[in-house]
């Protein structure tokens, strides 16, 4: 008997190894250790076995199936080892490029307005929101615009038909007109109407200006304003502002200057220069890249504040002329174009 | 405007460099948009020489050596020379060792092909004094040896070109310049003093037939008018000096009566005019409106039909001048003009501004009146032009003098303190700096006193000026204050942040998180312009919408309208990138839109994407095309931004066609009414292919009223999920094809709740299956469901589920019109 089963050991080992599939080891586990295997036919055979020599065939028997065991074992390893490597395909070339579109992009003046509003939120200002189709009294009559200005000027503005209806732009009077907002400074007169100083938004937006699209204008374009109401707001705090935006956007070696303008809704009034000839394509010491000033008592008064309580600063810049001047951009049409190889040179 | 230094330095005496100048003009607050340079700038060690012996170059043929004359003391220098105008002794300008001439060319001692060289002899342009090139300057004169050259070339000239803000018509005019700059520079200013005051002289008889009467009918267009008779004039070309000055700022030389009058106005602001005195019909001045209809064809030639609103001068019978802008071809100064009436006039500037615009005609004159022109001055003007006048064309002042208007005595008064303007500026200015600008800027301090904190400075009462209309607040002399304290002088400090006043804008947010999931799933952002034409809202959108969203005044046809979609501006790209044959298929846009329902416009908070084939791409690896069912999956995340969702919204394929879509392959959901819509799927193939687009483009787009992104959406429960295993059966129906998949599925979720009643719970119904083909009748579709049962107390045995699953096509069979497939 102990013959018998060494040699089925024997037999056994040199099968299991060459099993390759799971039928072909389910087969020949069942022709060893199944219900009509050969080695369950062995102890079957135990009952015709004197009954004093059965605990050591019992044993024996018991020891075939432990070697038996590890065999199985090995044999379904290796064949669920080849099941997976059948998954597989050829090994890939890595340096096939994917057939997928992207990476995504965001438009660069995306990139320069959110850069801008993290900046300053920083310190303190959140991002408000305005309609872009406006009434001439939010973008003049409360930005102390006087009536014959010459910015209100159908050559210069875009007017809406008087018979023209927004059911979501509220007007403040019944007569006044439509238009596409010049600047985004009417957000901050519908900000303070709607709120309550201390005040500390920026406002970047879509403005209209009727000019002939070339290489440096556009019908519409981009604005980013800042405002400011508190009290005992100073010029100083203003350029504080200033210096604060430049170094955080440009780097610590920009610096900012004010010279003396006019603007209406803001007194004094300044034009912002800041020195970047480490950007591409700056040849001038100074570029000019905005406008601010003390937001003018008149303004003030206009909204409700009383501006011998409250003060503030106001601040505004185009956002492609910033974005022409961070990446070196020549050409303001190129950011309405959408030319994909334009727009995947910012992600 | 043209500002000459030359000029300038009449009234003040500057002697900083221009860049000093240019500097004080710049941090005035006035741009110096550009510096035009005239005659020889400043040349040291630059000489006049005479050429004393001119022999060739031995090692080159087009060089000469030279023996040059500098006189005592500098002697006889050696020179090689490559012109070739010269001749032996002619003088010429000499450049020695350490003169530096325009272009930073510094002259040094050197060799030239051997031949050792003192210096170089100079062409006009070496010099900067203009273009010539061609040889050397010979100076014909003969001016004496060693001259230093800036003795003998004319002096030349600075001009500015600088842009003046709308508040500052004062310095419309060299002595408005002059004055800012004597106070930058602490110099004093020096007017003009006028011979003729005012005062007729008594030995002439008067002329009433040159001029009888002034009658202004239109004081609320013209407060003041006065008139003044000249003489015995006679016309002809003016001095050197007045060429040369208004030459300098680019105005072209005329007469000599013409440019007195532009010299005044460049050097005072104030406009004047001179008619020929036989000109005016009936020896009369009218100052009126235009009757309707009434013509004058003015300077330029043309003629101009007028209007009520307009204001004119007129003579007894016919508008001769379009006051204060243009005067008439008729009227004017002409070579055999010998009697002059001087007009100098003040007009309102609205009533310029208005008329101005109606003739779509401006001139000098009517920029300065549009501006603000100092009422207070224009007599001084006029005296300062007789002056001139008498000088450059002789004749006398004959009365009468007209003088028609109320000359209401100016007087403006403001008071401020040291502490205001401390307290404005956030940092201190001495006050007696303070107190200095204003005298600088000829503001007259009427008092100083104490304040109820004398150490924080006193309180002054400011005189201003009459030529400074545009200060009468005291912020606006803070404003004064730190232009001449330099605001490159506003110290430095760090920006305070207190915490957050609010949060971002829902509107914004929203944007963002839309850009974000798009951009995340492979699109370019876009942005494209919002004004578009009438005729693609016509076509992609509505008729009505081409009508109710156009601008009154469009500025170019092809941006006429605001857009009422993303869409058509990202298929003008996405064509753009076909035609330059560049990869595009994923584009975005984030952006307003103008919806117009029933008459009523409405601007929305809008997204919008397209999904092109790639067309021209070819690729080693395909991938799936994209299909409907991407626009819908992409949509519906969208409108979660939004906080919609889209699963629970009614979606239609119809009723009927929209505009642009393709039928049977697109959906909209949502009204405008109700706040917000979205539309997916695939453009309209024809239309697609009209525009010049290679593909199919699938779409989807997404608006909502800004008001209803409100930004707070309310706080989401958990809730408890069953840890048991779930049963799931199987089931198909045999349905209309036109049946929608929803309705199916919404009947089997309300049938299979019913059957499980409070047993268990129904957790899903999810169509897996959409067939048609063999073993399907014509005209129906077979949709597969799953459906999944579970329970939070117990695992489900089969028999619950099948009994409940039993109950469920029961229902369907005897409540629906759909078979069940088995």
């Amino acid at each position: 008997m102990q013959d018998t089963l060494t040699a089925l050991v024997a037999k056994a080992q040199p099968e299991f190894a060459a099993l390759t599939t799971r039928p072909e080891f389910e087969a020949a586990k069942a022709r060893y250790v199944g219900p009509n295997g050969e080695l369950t036919a062995l102890m079957k055979q135990m009952g015709t076995v004197p009954k004093d020599q059965r605990p050591a065939l019992g044993k024996l028997i018991n020891e075939t199936k432990t070697r038996l065991q590890p065999l199985l074992d090995a044999a379904l390893a290796q064949i669920e080892t080849a099941e997976l490597r059948a998954q597989l395909g050829p090994a890939v070339d890595p340096t096939l490029p994917s057939p997928d579109v992207g990476p995504g992009t965001y438009h660069p003046l995306t990139l320069v307005r959110e850069e801008m509003c993290r900046i300053l939120r920083k310190v303190g200002f959140t991002v408000a929101d305005g309609p872009e189709v406006e009434t001439e009294y939010y973008c003049f009559d409360a930005l102390n615009t006087p009536a014959d200005h010459p910015a209100r000027d159908a050559q210069d503005t875009f007017y809406l038909p008087e018979t023209a209806k927004f059911a979501n732009v509220s007007k403040k009077n019944p007569e006044e007109r439509y238009l596409l907002r010049t600047h985004t400074s009417s957000v901050q007169i519908r900000t303070m109407l709607k709120g309550e100083p201390p005040i500390r938004i920026v406002s970047p937006g879509r403005v209209y200006r009727r000019d002939t699209t070339d290489a440096t204008h556009s019908a519409n374009f981009h604005q980013l304003e800042c405002l400011y109401v508190d009290k005992n707001v100073t010029v100083r705090d203003l350029k504080a502002l200033l210096d604060y935006i430049f170094a955080s956007l440009l780097g610590k070696d920009t610096k900012t200057r004010f010279r003396p303008h006019y603007f209406g809704y803001t007194e004094p009034s300044f034009e912002v220069d800041l020195t970047a000839t480490h950007l591409p394509k700056v040849k001038k010491p100074w570029i000019e890249i905005g406008g601010c000033g003390m937001v003018d008592p008149t303004v003030f008064a206009d909204v409700g504040y009383d501006p011998e309580v409250w003060s503030g600063y106001a601040f505004g810049m185009g956002l492609e002329r910033l974005a022409m001047l961070l990446y070196g951009i020549d050409d303001i049409r190129y950011f309405y174009q959408n030319d994909v190889r334009f727009l995947k040179q910012f992600a | 405007m043209k500002i000459s230094l030359n000029w300038l330095r009449d009234y003040v005496a500057l002697d900083a460099s221009h860049d000093e100048i240019s500097r004080a003009i710049t941090f005035l607050g006035f741009e110096v948009e550009q510096i035009i340079r005239t005659g020889a700038p400043k040349l040291a060690n630059v000489v006049v020489g005479e050429v004393l012996v001119r022999d060739k170059h031995p090692n080159a043929d087009k060089l000469s050596v030279c023996t040059v004359n500098l006189g005592d003391p500098l002697g006889v220098k050696t020179i090689v020379c490559g012109a070739q105008n010269y001749q032996v002794g002619d003088r010429v300008p000499v450049a020695l060792p350490g003169a530096i001439l325009p272009g930073n060319f510094e002259i040094k001692q050197s060799k030239i092909r051997g031949q050792s060289s003192d210096g170089m002899m100079c062409s006009a342009k070496e010099l900067g004094i203009s273009e010539d090139a061609a040889g050397l300057l010979i100076l014909t004169d003969r001016p004496a040896l060693g001259t230093p050259i800036n003795d003998v070339l004319p002096p030349g000239d600075t001009v500015f070109d600088i842009e003046i803000t709308p508040n500052r018509p004062d310095a419309l005019s060299h002595l408005g310049i002059a004055r800012e700059l004597a106070a930058w520079f602490k110099l004093p200013l020096l007017y003009p003093q006028e011979t003729f005051r005012g005062a007729l002289p008594l030995d002439e008889p008067a002329r009433p037939d040159l001029l009888r009467s002034v009658r202004v009918d239109s004081p609320e267009d013209c407060p003041l008018y006065t008139a003044h008779i000249l003489s015995g004039i006679k016309i002809g070309p003016s001095p050197a000096w007045l060429q040369e000055r208004l030459t300098a700022v680019g105005l072209r030389p005329i007469n000599n009566v013409v440019d007195v009058g532009n010299y005044v106005m460049l050097e005072t602001g104030q406009p004047l005019h001179a008619f020929d005195a036989r000109k005016l019909g009936g020896a009369s001045i009218v100052v009126r409106r235009a009757v309707a209809g009434e013509k004058l064809t003015t300077l330029d030639g043309k003629e101009r039909v007028l209007t009520p609103h307009m204001l004119v001068i007129a003579d007894a019978t016919k508008p001769v001048v379009i006051a204060g802008i243009m005067g008439g071809v008729d009227s004017g100064v002409s070579p055999d003009t010998t009697d002059l009436v001087l007009e100098c006039a003040f007009f309102k500037r609205q009533s310029i501004r208005a008329t101005g615009k109606r003739l779509g005609l401006t001139s000098d004159s009517a920029y300065r009146y549009e501006r603000g022109v100092d009422v207070h001055a224009s007599l001084e003007a006029a005296y300062r032009a007789i002056d001139l006048i008498l000088a450059t064309a002789g004749g006398k002042v004959v009365g009468p003098a007209f003088h028609v208007g109320s000359d209401v005595p100016w007087e403006r008064e403001i008071i401020v303190t040291h502490d205001y303007i401390t307290e404005k500026l956030g940092f201190d200015i001495p006050a007696a700096d303070m107190r200095a600008a204003f005298e600088a800027l000829e503001f007259t301090i009427t008092r100083e006193e104490p304040t109820v904190h004398p150490a924080r400075g006193p309180a002054w009462t400011v005189g201003i000026p009459s030529w400074r209309d545009d200060l009468d607040r005291p912020i606006d002399l803070v404003e004064e204050v730190l232009r001449l304290y330099g605001t490159d002088k506003i110290p430095a400090a760090v920006v305070s942040s207190p915490g957050l006043v609010g949060d971002d804008d829902p509107i914004v947010r929203f944007n963002r998180r839309v850009t974000d999931y798009l951009v995340g799933h492979d699109f370019n952002e876009c942005v494209t312009y919002t004004l578009r034409p009438a005729k693609e809202i016509a076509t992609w959108v509505s008729a009505t919408a081409a009508q109710e969203l156009a601008l009154a005044n469009p500025f170019v046809e092809d941006q006429s309208h605001l857009r009422p979609t993303l869409i058509t501006g990202l298929l003008e790209s996405l064509k753009l990138n076909q035609s330059r044959g560049v990869a595009a298929t994923h584009l975005c846009e984030t952006g307003r839109i103008f919806i117009e329902r029933n008459g009523q416009n409405v601007e929305c908070a809008a997204v919008g994407f397209i999904i092109a084939e790639p067309v021209a791409q070819r690729s080693w690896l395909k991938r799936e095309p994209v299909d409907f069912y991407a626009a819908k999956h992409h949509v519906a995340a969208l409108a979660a931004a939004a906080g919609i969702d889209l699963a629970r919204q009614p979606l239609a394929s119809g009723p009927g066609p929209l505009l642009g879509w393709q039928e049977g392959h697109s959906a909209s959901v949502g009204n405008i009414d109700h706040g917000w819509t979205a539309r997916f799927g695939l453009l309209d193939l024809a239309m697609v292919k009209a525009l010049g687009i290679a593909g199919k483009v699938y779409a989807g787009s997404f608006a909502i009223l800004p008001e209803k992104i409100t930004g707070e959406t309310a706080r989401r429960r958990y809730a408890d999920f069953s840890l048991l295993p779930a049963a799931l059966r199987d089931i198909a129906l045999v349905v209309d094809a036109a049946t929608p998949a929803s309705e199916v599925q919404k009947t089997l979720a309300k049938l299979a709740r019913a059957a499980a009643a409070t047993a268990f719970a129904l957790e899903a119904v999810s169509a897996f299956d959409v067939y048609t083909g063999p073993g399907v009748p014509a005209g129906k579709k077979s949709l597969a469901f799953s459906l999944v049962f579970r329970s939070a107390e117990r695992t489900l045995t089969d028999e619950e589920v099948n009994g409940v699953f039993q109950k469920v096509q029961d229902e369907v069979a005897a409540t629906t019109p759909w078979q069940i497939r088995k």
